[in-house]
This record gives C-alpha cells, sequence and structure tokens, in this order.
C-alpha cells in the first residue's frame, strides 16, 4: 500500500514535471526567439532622443542620491544600534515645545542631501525622540547646513540676503512644522518604522542588518522618485515658465511647484534658483525653501519610511507653511 | 536562492554598478559632478562589501536553521523588502547600457540663459593665444563685462552643435552643477567663412574665433553672444560633457 503510493507519487511528480518543462520551455524559447528578433528593431525605435534624456536623468538623480541615502543610513543604523535612547532623553528638552527648535537648530551637523534625512529621522524616533523634533530635524538638516549655505552665497554673488533669507525662512518653516505636529500630529498616522533586525542581534549584527535594509529600503523609493522627477523634468519645459513671471503672487506658486516636481538636491537648487532670473527674489527664495523639504523624491522616500498617510498629510502642511514663511521673508527683507 | 540572497545580490549589483561607473571609468561625468567620485568609490566598495557580507551571514544562519529547525517562519523574514527590486532598474542600465550625456535634445527643450549679473568689469583674461574659455566664461564676458575684455583676443571653447532657425547654428554645452537633472543650456551663435556649413546637430567641435559685439550690454539684445569663428574642428566628445560650476 505504502510502496504504491509512493510510486503513483513519483509517477504524477515526474509527468507534472515533464508538462512544466515543455510547456515553460516551449513558451520560452517562443518568448526569446521573439524578443531577439524583434527587441533590436523595437528598441532602437523606441530609443529616442527624449527616452535617452529620460534614462540619463533617471539615473542620474539615482547615481546622486547613492552616495548621500548610504551616508544616511549609515548614521541611522549607527543610532540604531550603538546610541543608548538615555543620550537623546539626555540631550533634547523633555518639553516638546522646546525640543523641537533645538533639533532644528542641529540640522546643520548633517551636511548633505535630504535623501539622507529621512532614514536619520526614521531612528531618531525608534530611539525614542518626540516625532515632532524628529520631524524638526528631518526638514531643517538639508535646509541649513553649512554646505548648502555656502553653495546659495556662491549662486547669489553680492546679495548676503538671499542667504540670510533662507537660512530663517527654512529654520522657521522646519520649527513651525515640529509644533504643528507637537499640537496637532497624530501618532496613528505614523506608520511606526519596522526593524528588520532579529532582537538578540548584537550591536555590530544590528548595525549590518539595519543598514542593509534601510539602504535597500529607502534606495528602492529614491529609485521611483527619480523616475517621477526624470518625467516630470521632461514634460515641464522651462520656457513654460516664462509666462508666469509677470505676477508675484502667481510666480511664487509657481516656483514653489516647480521645486517640488524638479527634486533638484540641496545644494544644487540655488543655482537652478539663480538662474531662474525673471522672477521676483521673493519666488526664488521660495524655490529654494521648498525644495529641500518637499519634492517628489522626498514625498517617495517619507511613503517607504512613514507610510502614505503621513507623507501626504506632512508633504501637503509643509509645503504651505515654507511657501507662507518664505513670503513672510521676503516682505520683510526685500 | 533569489529569496535567500536577493538583498546581497542588490547589493552587490547597486555596488558594481556605481563602481563600473566611478572607478573603472570616467562614466560617472555624465551623470553628476566630478567632486562625488570619491564618494562614489567608496558608497561602491561599501554596498558590495556589504553583499557580501549579508550573503555569508544568511548563509551561516540557514545552516544554524536548517539544525534548529523550530521558530524558522518568523524568525527572521526572508526577503529583504520588495520595493528595493526597483534599485536593480537604474543598476542594470548602469552595467549594460549606460545612458548617454544630455545633448541636443534636452538643450533645445530650456531657454538657454545666462546667469543675470550686473555690468560690471571683469578680471582680465589669462594669457594665451588663443585662450581656453568656457561657454559660461565667454558669455558672461561677451554679454555683462564693460572693460570689454574680449576685444581683440583670439578665444577657444569646445561644445556641441545645435541649429538654429534659417541656417544659423550654435556652440552649445550643458551646465551640471549637482546632477544632468539641474543641466542648464550655454550657447554661442557661430558665424564666419568657415561656419557656412553648420556641422551636423551633437557633433562635437572645438571653434576658435573672436567675438562679435551685439546689442546693448546687459540687454536682451546682447544675446546670445557671437562669435566670428576662424577655425571649427570636429573633435571627440570630451570626457566630462558638462561644464562644471
Amino acid at each position: 500500500m505504502e510502496d504504491r503510493r509512493t510510486v503513483a507519487d513519483g509517477l504524477r511528480l515526474l509527468v507534472r514535471a515533464l508538462v512544466y518543462s515543455v510547456l515553460g520551455g516551449s513558451a520560452l524559447i517562443a518568448i526569446a526567439t521573439v524578443v531577439s528578433v524583434l527587441g533590436p528593431m523595437l528598441a532602437l525605435d523606441l530609443y529616442t532622443p527624449p527616452v535617452a534624456a529620460w534614462w540619463t536623468v533617471f539615473t542620474a538623480i539615482a547615481v546622486q542620491g547613492v552616495p548621500f541615502l548610504l551616508l544616511g543610513t549609515v548614521v541611522s543604523a549607527a543610532i540604531g544600534a550603538f546610541v543608548p535612547e538615555r543620550v537623546f532623553s539626555r540631550l533634547l528638552p523633555r518639553n516638546p515645545a522646546l525640543a523641537v527648535p533645538v533639533a532644528g537648530a542641529a540640522g546643520v551637523v548633517l551636511p548633505g542631501c535630504e535623501c539622507a534625512s529621512v532614514p536619520v529621522a526614521g531612528s531618531l524616533m525608534r530611539r525614542g525622540v518626540a516625532p515632532a523634533a524628529a520631524l524638526a530635524f528631518l526638514l531643517s538638516a538639508p535646509a541649513v547646513n553649512p554646505v548648502v549655505l555656502v553653495a546659495t552665497s556662491i549662486a547669489f554673488p553680492g546679495r548676503p540676503s538671499m542667504v540670510l533669507g533662507r537660512l530663517v525662512a527654512s529654520l522657521a518653516t522646519a520649527v513651525v512644522m515640529g509644533w504643528l505636529w507637537a499640537r496637532f500630529g497624530r501618532d496613528d498616522w505614523l506608520r511606526p518604522p519596522r526593524r528588520h533586525a532579529p532582537a538578540t542581534a548584537s550591536g555590530l549584527r544590528a548595525f549590518g542588518a539595519g543598514l542593509q535594509h534601510d539602504f535597500l529600503h529607502a534606495g528602492g523609493f529614491l529609485v521611483l522618485g527619480a523616475a517621477a522627477a526624470a518625467t516630470f523634468n521632461l514634460v515641464v519645459p522651462r520656457s513654460v515658465l516664462d509666462v508666469f513671471t509677470g505676477s508675484a503672487w502667481l510666480s511664487v506658486l509657481l516656483l514653489a511647484v516647480l521645486a517640488v516636481v524638479l527634486c533638484v538636491c540641496s545644494e544644487a537648487d540655488a543655482f537652478v534658483a539663480a538662474s531662474l532670473s525673471g522672477f521676483p527674489p521673493t519666488a526664488r527664495l521660495a524655490f529654494m525653501v521648498v525644495g529641500p523639504m518637499v519634492d517628489l523624491k522626498l514625498i517617495a522616500l517619507q511613503t517607504g519610511t512613514f507610510g502614505r498617510a503621513f507623507a501626504v498629510r506632512f508633504s501637503t502642511a509643509t509645503w504651505a507653511v515654507a511657501v507662507t514663511s518664505s513670503v513672510l521673508v521676503g516682505w520683510w527683507l526685500w | 536562492m533569489v529569496r535567500r540572497y536577493g538583498s546581497a545580490l542588490l547589493l552587490v549589483l547597486v555596488g558594481a554598478a556605481v563602481l563600473r561607473i566611478s572607478l573603472l571609468s570616467d562614466l560617472y561625468l555624465r551623470y553628476v559632478q566630478a567632486g562625488l567620485r570619491p564618494y562614489l568609490v567608496v558608497s561602491g566598495v561599501v554596498l558590495v562589501g556589504l553583499g557580501v557580507l549579508a550573503a555569508v551571514v544568511r548563509r551561516d544562519r540557514e545552516s544554524y536553521d536548517d539544525e534548529h529547525a523550530e521558530g524558522h517562519e518568523h524568525a527572521h523574514p526572508h526577503h529583504g523588502p520588495r520595493v528595493a527590486w526597483l534599485l536593480a532598474l537604474p543598476a542594470l542600465a548602469l552595467l549594460l547600457f549606460p545612458p548617454p550625456a544630455l545633448g541636443s535634445y534636452s538643450a533645445g527643450r530650456e531657454a538657454a540663459e545666462v546667469a543675470a549679473q550686473g555690468v560690471g568689469s571683469f578680471p582680465a583674461l589669462p594669457a594665451g593665444d588663443p585662450v581656453e574659455l568656457t561657454l559660461a566664461q565667454f558669455s558672461s564676458r561677451a554679454m555683462y563685462d564693460s572693460g570689454r575684455s574680449l576685444k581683440g583676443r583670439t578665444v577657444r571653447m569646445t561644445g556641441f552643435v545645435t541649429h538654429g532657425d534659417d541656417g544659423t547654428w550654435y556652440l552649445t554645452r550643458l551646465l551640471v552643477s549637482c546632477c544632468a537633472a539641474d543641466a542648464t543650456t550655454s550657447k554661442v551663435e557661430i558665424r564666419g567663412a568657415e561656419s557656412r556649413d553648420a556641422p551636423p546637430v551633437d557633433t562635437w567641435v572645438t571653434v576658435t574665433g573672436t567675438w562679435h559685439p551685439k546689442g546693448k550690454l546687459g540687454t536682451d539684445a546682447a544675446w546670445p553672444p557671437v562669435l566670428d569663428a576662424a577655425t571649427v574642428r570636429t573633435v571627440r566628445q570630451p570626457a566630462d560633457p558638462y561644464e562644471q560650476r
């Protein structure tokens, strides 16, 4: 009885394997033939200048992001694995209303693109830092670090007010957003960042596992954001901008939207802003304040780290606050 | 196999792609600026190392798990985040068919312009006959230099060819300050005996010639600046296809 069943099972398995391999094999051969014949023809037809430019811009944003993302995930994995929670509870004021400006000012220490700040903010939250403070850090780190401020002063020679305006408006936005989160934010919007490292792992192993997971996860979303940015980069010609240079209000809103879709990294956006010479200074300030805080690449990264419910609300609110603070600062300075 | 070693494979793939364009060739200049190279090399090495490490750790753990089979399922999830597979897209593109540098298509899409600045005097041009200039340097001097330092000098510039209306052609170069996504365009109209037959679009050429003053300084009429070409020579695309800020 037992023997017969095993023989029958074996036969069934054999037949199934045969059927699969014949069907699958012929399908594979068919696909390979079609692809090898049509592929090159189709590829040449599809590889038009716009498509080639799309690929270049897409890979450029991804390549540009990789070192900064790696830096950010190294810092965040190190925080997760080696820095005990009590360090942060001692460094930061207990009261979130006070912790927010401190965290915002601390953004100066992370000289990098915005790609680096998202994983770091995630690991700060995991380490018990109040979300409001971690979010203020997330916004201010790419916007007010020394590299960015120096780049701004090079891009606008003889106009230190642009650097000052950028510093003030960015810090104000970060702090206001932190306070808004402390007052109105709800923790269930925020998907707690997951950690795949085994709980028992030692410091070094947790570091390796955290680094690997965070980099791959955030990297996937970086690619998603890069694809969106490359698409907009090619669909929106910069010449449409000329239409809007007439109205001060429209131009502020337009450049604030452009900052979101172009995803120029924070170290370069000052040069792009400088080249948009037809626009009033307040609009260009808005471009530089919004860019490092809200753009497609960042929205994708935040969605990956904190969840969609968070990314949509937070980015919308940040955009509005950033535009408002740029307008106020612009009105004060110019 | 892919399930088990997927994360390690992806890390190695991304690392290898980054090293291929930064350490093994100059291809990275098509995408980002020269200053990023050391960071790219370090990132590539770290990623490859991390991937190898991940594979080794995984293998050790698998053999450990085979001996201690219980609790296997939820002890550690087997595959990395699924969205991470998107990383394979740019990585494979860079390894197999590195996308070309941006050229005339991108230059034509954007209204080229010179970063606006006040009219004023510039420092003296460096010695040399002809003097090597970038298109951005030439344009800003042609448009804003009240000292007219270009006057009487022979200059040499390299760029690719774009065509204008009615047979005019331009020497064009893209300017990148961080990555190719922020490229802006500089262009100089080429006139002169040798330039009657415009070279085909996207040909790389080195042009030697003299400045042809046009329009009032600092106004739109002065743009695009004009060069009277003495010689136009076809050259290979330079390693760095963009001008750097």
